[in-house]
């Protein structure tokens, strides 16, 4: 997965996670979590239409409610184990800001949606620097939690860099 | 006025004041202006309190706003203070607040009462084309752009009108029109404060009044001069449009206004009728119809339009303005325009302007309701109950819903045909040809988005006609021809298509010379054999031009391969058909709407495709040992005997599991323009008229999708690009067709 190791357009650093609400989730074995505020719903897993010629963690597009809204997989982004779909699996769908100005929808698909935590000023350590063995570019924070450690990520970073995975032969 | 009302219009202004403020930039200059009218309020507002240094100090600071505007808004504030704590000292009956000392002194900037600060001097009217500041003071952005469209749409009903006056110079109705959508400019213009233009306008409308009222009839000269004057107020108009889109924001633009007014005046002046309208004493009032006409006077209020002053007439009461014996002064023309003008009633008929986003809007959202009530309807099973006879009616009301909201984006073709009446009168008479314009089905109807992306394809195919096709009267006589050449201009609907063509009957295409053109441009060999059909294609091929010289009319960079892109990019396409010395038809088909289409669902590999209708011209089941693989170069299916390249479409996008076996697949084949690529698919599922949603900005540009659309299940099928498709790996029609 040597496209999620480019290096970033620019040295700036992500803004840092803010207290509030998160939704927490989970990919893989680990836990995650997005700012309630990007998040517009979770949706049950629907049938997903495969777009070609994009790279693989892009999974197609789904339609909510009459809209196309891209569907995207950040387990295949992260480098994480990717199980098959089962019956906790579902899709936050969130927004993230357009090119063109204003947000766009962005759907991912995650292994089971866990809750809202509020997380305090405290409770959220900056993100943490393993040496680049690790891409950090789009962690904005770790949050300690009782059942272990919740990665804080930004969508917005996430997406903007779609594009820039180069356009990937399919086998 | 008590005290405490004065002072409550003050600060109510001050406050108004403070807010404008705020909103200047100083780097744009127009931006302070809009603190002129308030102040000018402030000053008469202040003058009730007939305390001096109050009065002095609106009216100095009404002098600050003509120079730099930084500085003038660094000393507003001072003086919005001061002012304010003025204001009140004066209701208590204290002394004012000493004047601050960051403001010019006061008696110094004080002057006469009464004379209003004057920004724009009418003495800047004369000599020729004088540059010209298109937007006025303290312009705002939402109502200029409201003038200018309104205007666009009023200069093209006066350039229609004119046209018809041509040919019969006294219809009394055109008469009125033209002169009405002058009026409407007019009073538009005063009340935006467009000086320049209103009184532009003002003089063409005298020009129109003295004719409507047969004081003057309209010969060619005024005719030219009104045209000229529009052209005028277009190209002011247009400026003012590219200004606010932020385009070189006030800058100025040189434009023969004073030439014009002169002109009219001078028309006016002649004496082909007893008298000039205005100054003729002691006739008889004339009935009016529908506007009392105007005296000419000198530059008017902006609120004159309203008041029906009883005026009097050179004209006889009996005598309409059609009667009035006209010396037919017009020589032959070179142009009739056969549509119906639209009545005054069609045009009277309440409208409302909504921005096309809210429509979009309205449609996604029946789109969701359609999706919501298939549903509803799944969930209730196929039982025979009144559920599902309730269903079936709601059915009924959300498909005419869809197709009213569709229906709303759609506008009739008109506008973009009136323009061509202009387009080939001016070109007949450039190059001393008769040209008569028919055009038919003007109402038809089809979306916004489709007629402003043809409107450049289509002026290119008339001026083409009228510039190449069509012989001069000589050469016409020569073979037989009438004098006068004719272009057809035609719109209607044809199979859920809106078709538009233009045809003439001009010299039409030499397919000798488009053979020789071609092979001397490199577009075929020299012993390419090409069938009639492919051979009028190939004048679409990018940097083809069959004119022998190029004329300044038709220009010369583009050609018919612009017209076809044009065309293509809204989901259209275009054809061509002539006989050599009979003339030419262009036939344009346009969906009739760029927001649904009408799609062919295909499967392949499990999974379903829509392919737009428009592209495709046939599908078969391919015939054993009708299938020949080329070696290196893919393999070719044989179409009526042709060899057509073929796609497969699992292997296209990169998917498996598609049915190997050609011979127990679909071949559908498409078309673009002469291309042709036979795509092969494991079933046709259907026919189904889509809504295309944008896929966005994650696959733009990077599949081989023009869109999504929502198929009859729920799910999203993508909607192949077929132009793109059939354009992969572009071999030249002539290898091909060998």
């Amino acid at each position: 997965m040597n496209e999620t190791r480019l290096q970033p357009q620019a040295e700036e650093p992500l803004a840092r996670a803010r207290p509030g609400k998160y939704l927490t989730f989970r990919l893989a074995s680990e836990t995650y979590g997005l700012p309630v505020l990007a998040v517009r719903e979770i949706i049950r897993l629907c049938p997903i239409t495969p777009v070609a010629a994009m790279p693989p963690h892009v999974r197609g597009v789904i339609n909510l409610r009459g809209r196309v809204i891209p569907i995207v997989d950040l387990r295949v982004r992260f480098g994480l184990s990717v199980a098959p779909d089962h019956d906790r699996t579902c899709i936050v769908v969130a927004q993230v800001a357009a090119a063109a100005g204003g947000v766009r929808p962005y759907a991912i698909v995650v292994d089971a949606v866990e809750e809202v935590a509020v997380l305090g000023e405290d409770d959220i350590d900056p993100p943490p620097d393993f040496g680049g063995t690790v891409d950090t570019r789009f962690i904005t924070g770790l949050a300690r939690a009782a059942t272990g450690v919740t990665t804080l990520i930004a969508l917005d970073g996430i997406a903007a860099t779609d594009a820039s995975l180069g356009k990937l032969p399919t086998p | 006025m008590p005290h405490e009302e004065v002072l409550d219009a003050i600060q109510s202004l001050l406050r108004n004041i403070g807010l404008e403020l705020a909103f200047v930039d100083a780097a744009k200059d127009g931006t302070a202006q809009s603190l002129r009218p308030l102040l000018g309020e402030l000053e008469t507002v202040v003058r009730g309190t007939s305390q001096d240094d109050m009065v002095a100090a609106v009216v100095a600071a009404q002098t600050w706003l003509d120079g730099s505007i930084a500085e003038a808004v660094e000393r507003m504030t001072h003086f919005h203070t001061w002012l304010d704590e003025a204001a009140t000292a004066w209701t208590r009956g204290v002394s004012l607040p000493a004047w601050p000392t960051e403001l010019p002194p006061l008696a110094a900037a004080v002057r006469p009462s009464g004379s209003l600060p004057s920004a724009r001097s009418p003495a800047t009217f004369s000599g020729d084309a004088l540059p010209v500041t298109v937007l006025p003071e303290g312009w705002d952005a939402e109502l200029m752009q409201l003038f200018c469209t309104e205007a666009q749409e009023l200069l093209q009903e006066i350039e229609q009108g004119v046209l018809v006056l041509e040919a019969s110079p006294t219809d009394a109705d055109t008469l009125a029109t033209v002169f009405r959508a002058f009026h409407t400019l007019k009073g538009n213009a005063a009340v935006m404060k467009l000086v320049v233009l209103q009184r532009l306008t003002h003089e063409l409308e005298s020009l129109l009044d003295a004719a409507r009222r047969g004081a003057r009839p309209l010969d060619r000269d005024a005719i030219e001069i009104v045209l000229a004057g529009a052209d005028v107020v277009a190209a002011y108009v247009g400026e003012t449009s590219r200004q606010l889109d932020g385009h070189d924001t006030g800058r100025t633009i040189p434009l023969p206004i004073q030439p014009i007014i002169d002109r009219v005046h001078a028309i006016l002046a002649k004496p082909a009728m007893p008298s000039a309208p205005a100054s003729a004493p002691g006739t008889v009032p004339l009935p009016e119809k529908r506007l009392p006409p105007k005296p000419i006077a000198p530059l008017p209020s902006a609120a004159e339009p309203s008041r029906p002053p009883p005026v009097a007439s050179p004209v006889a009461p009996s005598l309409p303005a059609a009667a009035v014996p006209v010396v037919h002064a017009t020589p032959a023309q070179a142009l009739t325009v056969d549509s119906p003008r639209p009545s005054p009633a069609a045009s009277s008929s309440g409208s409302v302007r909504v921005d096309t986003s809210k429509l979009d809007g309205l449609l996604d959202l029946i789109g969701e309701l359609v999706i919501a009530q298939s549903m509803v309807a799944e969930a209730a099973g196929g039982s025979d109950g009144p559920l599902t006879r309730s269903l079936a009616q709601l059915r009924g009301i959300t498909s005419d819903l869809q197709r009213t909201a569709m229906a709303i984006r759609m506008v009739p073709i008109r506008g973009a045909f009136q323009k061509m009446g202009r387009l080939v009168r001016d070109t007949a008479v450039a190059l001393g040809k008769e040209i008569k314009l028919i055009v038919e089905g003007a109402e038809t109807e089809l979306d916004r988005t489709v007629i402003e992306e043809i409107g450049d394809p289509l002026v290119h195919m008339i001026r083409n006609a009228a510039d190449h096709a069509i012989e001069s009267p000589a050469e016409r006589g020569a073979v037989g021809k009438p004098a006068a050449g004719t272009i057809t201009l035609s719109a209607c609907h044809q199979g859920g298509f809106v078709v538009v063509r233009v045809s003439d009957d001009g010299r039409g295409l030499d397919p000798s010379r488009i053979r020789s053109k071609a092979i001397e441009r490199g577009l075929i060999t020299a012993d390419a054999v090409l069938d009639s059909r492919d051979l009028l294609e190939l004048i679409f091929a990018p940097g083809f031009s069959t004119a022998a010289q190029v004329s300044d009319l038709s220009g010369r960079g583009v050609g018919l391969d612009v017209v076809r892109r044009n065309v293509e990019r809204v989901r259209g396409k275009v054809e061509v058909d002539s006989v050599h010395g009979r003339g030419t038809t262009f036939t344009l088909s346009m969906p009739l709407t760029l927001a649904i289409i009408e799609g062919l669902v295909v499967a392949v590999a499990g999974q379903r495709f829509v392919i737009p209708a428009l592209a495709v011209r046939e599908s078969f089941r391919p015939l054993p040992g009708g299938i020949s693989s080329v070696h290196g170069r893919g393999e070719l299916v044989r179409v009526r005997g042709q060899q057509v390249p073929l796609i497969r479409l699992d292997r296209h996008l990169g998917i498996t599991g598609g049915i190997a076996d050609a011979t127990q697949a679909i071949a559908i084949v498409l078309e673009a323009g002469s291309e042709r690529r036979c795509m092969l698919v494991d079933e046709l599922v259907g026919k189904q008229e889509v809504v295309i949603k944008p896929l966005g900005e994650l696959f733009a540009g990077r599949t081989p999708f023009a869109g999504a659309a929502i198929l009859g299940d729920g799910r999203v099928g993508l909607i192949l690009d077929t132009l793109a498709l059939v354009r992969l790996g572009l071999r030249s029609p002539t290898e091909t067709a060998a």
